[in-house]
């Protein structure tokens, strides 16, 4: 008997040091983070050792998944209004915090098209198709259109656009040449993946509302995991979170 | 609140890749059915191919294939001014690959339930493969080539990842109803989502109910 109990308190411990060692949480990340998240990642799993489950999607849709009781931990957006509506629910226990700005850019991989400042290059007849990401979901997308309409070309461009259903199928329509040209996060063309395929430049920033990304810890990470998902929402604004960010052309405070 | 022209559009796509199907699958379905050698078997398999992949790899690859960067894309860009890619007939195109299987498999199903008796008393009589095909072969397989008709029009109106992939959204172009209810559900337009989907529900009953009224009628010719 004394035996038994013996080994049920060993096995017991075992699993406790077990379940500690499988600590992880899971985040829900805006498309055009994809790529600074995997730096963010790598440095947080080793910083901690607790391990990062990253689901990727349009902002909008992330939001209606959780909305929908999805069991994600902490949402990274793309932008701060769709936190604030997970807020306003009670799926978001913190007021949103913007952690970063995200930064346009003009980009193109077909080859003899050289990307302009004034957008003047997407009137030309070699500019077919112009990828922009949904603006009914994707921050990024209502950026695009902004600055069209800043330069005064969005009715004459209107017939060419094409809508990725997020930055990464815009990217994936940029990058496969279906579309001639488009306008991804400056993060997209930073990335060791992008880097060197075609060319990009960068627009003015006073030409589209700021791209102001905020975070959120959310209620099935609060109740469920709260320390991993609190650890992670502090690193978000943590020193080596914001020079990763630097890194991936991202504005920070 | 809701827009009408998804619907017209993915009215006018199944319509349109039934037809072209038609056209196809009855030569092939017919070779299919009569010719007998190993290439047919790898033949069959190609055809079923679009059952088993994602349509996302599908669209994944029509995306290449009509990009400029790609061989047989820019032959189009360069001699033709034509890309397929977030156009009405790149959608053509997707559509009649994937759904290809719903029209050739009846109608190969069909021929094969004939009694090769019928086709060669129709030759003994002097009458040409073509007309055998058209006057003989085709008017006893009408359920088959209806189920093939139907099957194929439903599994377009259905359509979503392909177009997802190579459609790129555009309002009269290829954004057809199933591109149109996931936009509203994205964007969590719930009322908007329920209306497009209840059409839809609705549109694909009777269709599908029409088919299977018909076959019956058939099935009753048959027996007389």
């Amino acid at each position: 008997m004394r035996k038994f109990f013996f080994i049920s308190i060993m096995l017991l411990a075992l699993v406790r040091v077990a379940a500690q060692n499988n600590k992880k949480v899971t985040i829900a990340v805006a498309a055009n983070m994809q790529y600074a998240m995997n730096a963010l990642k790598a440095t947080f799993e080793q910083q901690t050792g607790i391990k990062v489950e990253v689901i990727l999607g349009s902002s909008g849709k992330l939001t209606q998944q959780i909305l929908e009781g999805a069991p994600y931990d902490v949402f990274i957006s793309a932008d701060t209004s769709y936190p604030q509506t997970l807020h306003r629910n009670k799926f978001g226990t913190v007021p949103p915090r913007v952690y970063a700005k995200g930064v346009l850019v003009l980009w193109t991989t077909t080859p003899g098209i050289v990307p302009s400042k004034d957008l003047k290059v997407l009137l030309t007849g070699n500019v077919k198709k112009i990828a922009i990401a949904n603006p009914k979901t994707a921050p990024y997308g209502v950026a695009a259109e902004a600055i069209l309409k800043h330069y005064n070309i969005y009715d004459k461009v209107k017939d060419k656009l094409v809508f990725g259903e997020n930055i990464t199928q815009t990217n994936q329509f940029i990058s496969s040449q279906a579309a001639d040209i488009g306008f991804t996060a400056k993060s997209v063309v930073l990335s060791d993946e992008m880097k060197g395929k075609g060319r990009w430049i960068d627009l003015d920033i006073n030409t589209y509302a700021p791209i102001e990304q905020a975070a959120v810890i959310l209620k099935h990470g609060a109740e469920t995991n709260k320390d991993a998902s609190e650890k992670f929402y502090s690193y978000l604004y943590s020193k080596t979170a914001k020079d990763i960010f630097k890194q991936f052309g991202y504005i920070v405070n | 609140m809701i827009e009408f022209e998804p619907f017209w559009l993915t009215l006018k796509l199944a319509f349109v890749t039934t037809l072209i199907l038609l056209v196809i699958s009855i030569p092939l379905a017919w070779w299919l059915a009569y010719k007998k050698n190993n290439f047919k078997t790898v033949i069959e398999a190609v055809v079923s191919m679009p059952l088993v992949l994602p349509p996302s790899v599908i669209g994944f690859y029509l995306l290449l294939a009509f990009s400029p960067s790609h061989a047989f894309g820019k032959l189009l860009q360069d001699y033709f001014d034509i890309r397929f890619a977030f156009s009405f007939p790149g959608l053509v195109i997707a559509s009649v690959i994937y759904s290809l299987p719903f029209m050739v498999h009846p109608v190969h199903s069909g021929f094969n339930s004939l009694s090769p008796n019928l086709r060669e008393a129709s030759y003994s009589l002097g009458k040409t493969k073509w007309q055998t095909l058209f006057n003989v072969l085709l008017p006893n397989i009408k359920s088959s080539l209806l189920s093939g008709i139907v099957l194929t029009f439903a599994h377009t109106i259905g359509e979503f990842g392909v177009v997802l992939m190579i459609g790129g959204n555009i309002p009269g172009q290829t954004k057809v109803a199933s591109i149109a209810i996931y936009d509203e559900v994205e964007t969590m337009n719930y009322d908007a989502a329920n209306t497009y989907a209840l059409i839809l529900f609705i549109t694909s009953f009777i269709i599908l109910l029409t088919l299977y009224l018909v076959n019956r009628r058939f099935d009753k010719i048959k027996l007389l």
